[in-house]
């Protein structure tokens, strides 16, 4: 345990440092639950983009292998040679709770088959239908991005946040009542001993002046005799 | 050298290719480096040898097939030479060219480097490979424009013409419709004669315009693209459509309609397929139907008369019907693709 004083001044400090502990406390436990309550739907998006994501990969991938066998893979990279672009995207932010989460305007990188840069006469709809199920699966990682950053941030923060309440539930906060237990049991004993001392004192006193007594008495009575 | 010769050179050649039952053996082998094996043992194999030095699996037996598409190509090329039929040979391979036009002014338009360019350069047209290295060379789309234009190649015209609205809307497809629907002009004002060997190859061109248009239309209607913009897109020219009827059925937004339209025509049979699965918007079942349909047409010309041009074309139909259904073989046993789909994927046999 660390070294306390133990004083009626400390233990007045400690009993308001565990006030204010126990009030942060439920603080932070208020915080952990509403950030729960943020977390549900952000969990249960980014499951189903997820399970979404991972069934147009399987698309887009069959699709391919389709395309590079039938119309050959040189067709193929002709073609994204006349597709290629860069896609940029406007990324805000927002606080959830104190946690900054970011925001990514939705921006869809789907186009229509007059959009892509190359004539339809000469691309087959199998490369069509590659562009179409790449393109869609590039707008769904870019919602991902937004609500698995959000998810992963506001997970790490509830962590921190449990290990905050549990420091302060399980650590500081004992800790802190225990020095103000020891602190109380000291100056308990520390008045018992006085009280103790004081009546020694008053005993030893009582005895002195008893012996003070008795000795006048017995000098009284001598002077009477002779 | 007449036509006889070059018929019958063309036949030894067409003799050539793999049988159903060869093709069922490449099916069977258990992976690419068994089909590669196999092809060693077909007249691949000098090509196969040689893409084996720089490449392995499956980017050896494609670049194998692609040069082997090649040399064939140059080889009738070089048979039919200065001859009266030549020009049929030519704008049966023009599609190579258009290809190979475009692709390389895809890799200039976004500074793809030349070897990469080159890589994506089929030669099996009429404009050799030396003549890609050049333009692949160039540093922008105007100086290919430009090289095309000082070689007298036709192609440059429409490039040419178009050069400022692709400038002004930095769209390649500009260019490239521009290309192709010159292509196809050209094509039919060549083809105006009325000799056998004339309208034989008319008629494919025209069955060929008739099949892009139905697939474009097709995508266009899933895209809820509109007809004005579809007017750039549709092709002039084509046997059983053209374009107004197409742009109207663009303008009802139906695949229903668009299917009952083609039943009165000779491509009903893709009218018959499952309107659930075109409803879908899954398109590709339909494209590969009229792919076939093309495909068998273009093969069947083969049989007909022994003393035209037919023969020739009808094999290079047949040599790239044999390639692609090589390539989908090789692609799909190296994905692990079982048997029954692989015959499905097939184009033709």
């Amino acid at each position: 345990m660390e070294q306390v004083n133990p004083t009626r001044m400390e233990l007045m400090k400690i009993r308001a440092q565990i006030r204010l502990a126990e009030q942060g406390k439920d603080l932070l436990q208020g915080k952990m639950d509403a950030l729960m309550k943020e977390l549900r739907p952000i969990a249960r998006s980014v499951t189903d983009s997820r399970e979404e994501l991972d069934s147009i990969s399987v698309d887009a991938q069959r699709s391919l292998l389709a395309a590079q066998a039938a119309d050959d893979s040189v067709a193929l990279t002709s073609a994204s040679f006349a597709t290629k672009r860069h896609i940029s995207l406007h990324i805000t932010g927002k606080n959830i709770m104190g946690v900054p989460v970011p925001v990514i305007q939705k921006l869809s990188v789907s186009r229509s088959i007059c959009e892509r840069g190359y004539s339809i006469l000469g691309v087959s709809g199998r490369i069509d239908e590659v562009a179409e199920k790449y393109e869609r699966e590039t707008d769904l990682i870019i919602g991902l991005a937004e609500t698995e950053t959000a998810l992963r941030r506001i997970g790490g923060e509830i962590q921190m946040t449990r290990r905050r309440v549990n420091a302060l539930e399980q650590v500081m906060i004992p800790e802190l009542k225990h020095q103000a237990k020891y602190i109380s049991i000291t100056i308990d004993e520390r008045e018992r001993e006085d009280l103790f001392r004081l009546k020694k004192v008053k005993k030893i006193l009582e005895r002195k002046k008893k012996e003070k007594k008795r000795v006048r008495i017995l000098a009284e009575q001598s002077v009477s005799v002779q | 050298m007449d036509i006889g010769y070059v018929n019958a050179r063309v036949r030894s050649m067409n003799s050539r290719l793999l049988a159903r039952e060869e093709l069922d053996r490449l099916m069977h082998k258990p992976d690419i480096d068994g089909v590669i094996s196999e092809l060693e043992r077909s007249p691949y194999r000098p090509e196969i040898e040689k893409a084996s030095v720089r490449y392995s699996g499956i980017h050896c037996i494609e670049n194998a097939l692609r040069a082997d598409l090649a040399r064939t190509s140059q080889k009738i090329l070089r048979m039919v030479r200065d001859e009266p039929f030549e020009k049929y040979v030519r704008i049966s391979l023009n599609k190579w060219d258009i290809q190979n036009i475009k692709t390389v002014m895809r890799g200039k338009n976004i500074h793809v480097p030349v070897e990469e360019i080159l890589e994506c350069v089929v030669p099996a047209g009429e404009l050799d490979e030396a003549t890609f290295v050049e333009l692949a060379k160039k540093p922008d789309v105007r100086s290919v424009i430009d090289l095309l234009a000082t070689w007298e190649v036709e192609y440059a015209m429409p490039l040419t013409q178009n050069y400022d609205k692709f400038k002004k809307k930095r769209d390649l497809a500009v260019l490239e419709y521009a290309l192709d629907k010159f292509h196809y002009r050209r094509v039919l004002a060549i083809l105006k004669g009325r000799s056998y060997d004339e309208a034989l190859v008319r008629d494919l061109v025209k069955t060929e315009i008739d099949i892009t248009n139905i697939k474009s239309m097709l995508r266009m209607i899933r895209d809820g693209v509109s007809p004005e913009d579809g007017k750039n897109i549709l092709i002039e020219g084509g046997n059983s459509f053209t374009a107004a009827m197409l742009l109207d059925l663009i303008g009802k937004r139906s695949f229903r309609d668009a299917l009952s339209a083609l039943a009165t025509t000779p491509y009903s049979g893709i009218a018959d397929l499952s309107g659930a699965r075109a409803d879908g918007g899954n398109i590709s079942v339909l494209e590969k139907e009229l792919d076939r349909f093309l495909i068998r047409k273009g093969i069947a010309v083969f049989r007909t008369d022994p003393l035209s041009i037919a023969v020739v074309i009808g094999y290079l139909w047949a040599k790239n019907n044999e390639i692609t259904n090589i390539r989908i073989i090789s692609r799909c046993i190296n994905a692990f693709v079982p048997d029954e789909e692989i015959r499905e994927e097939l184009l033709y046999v």
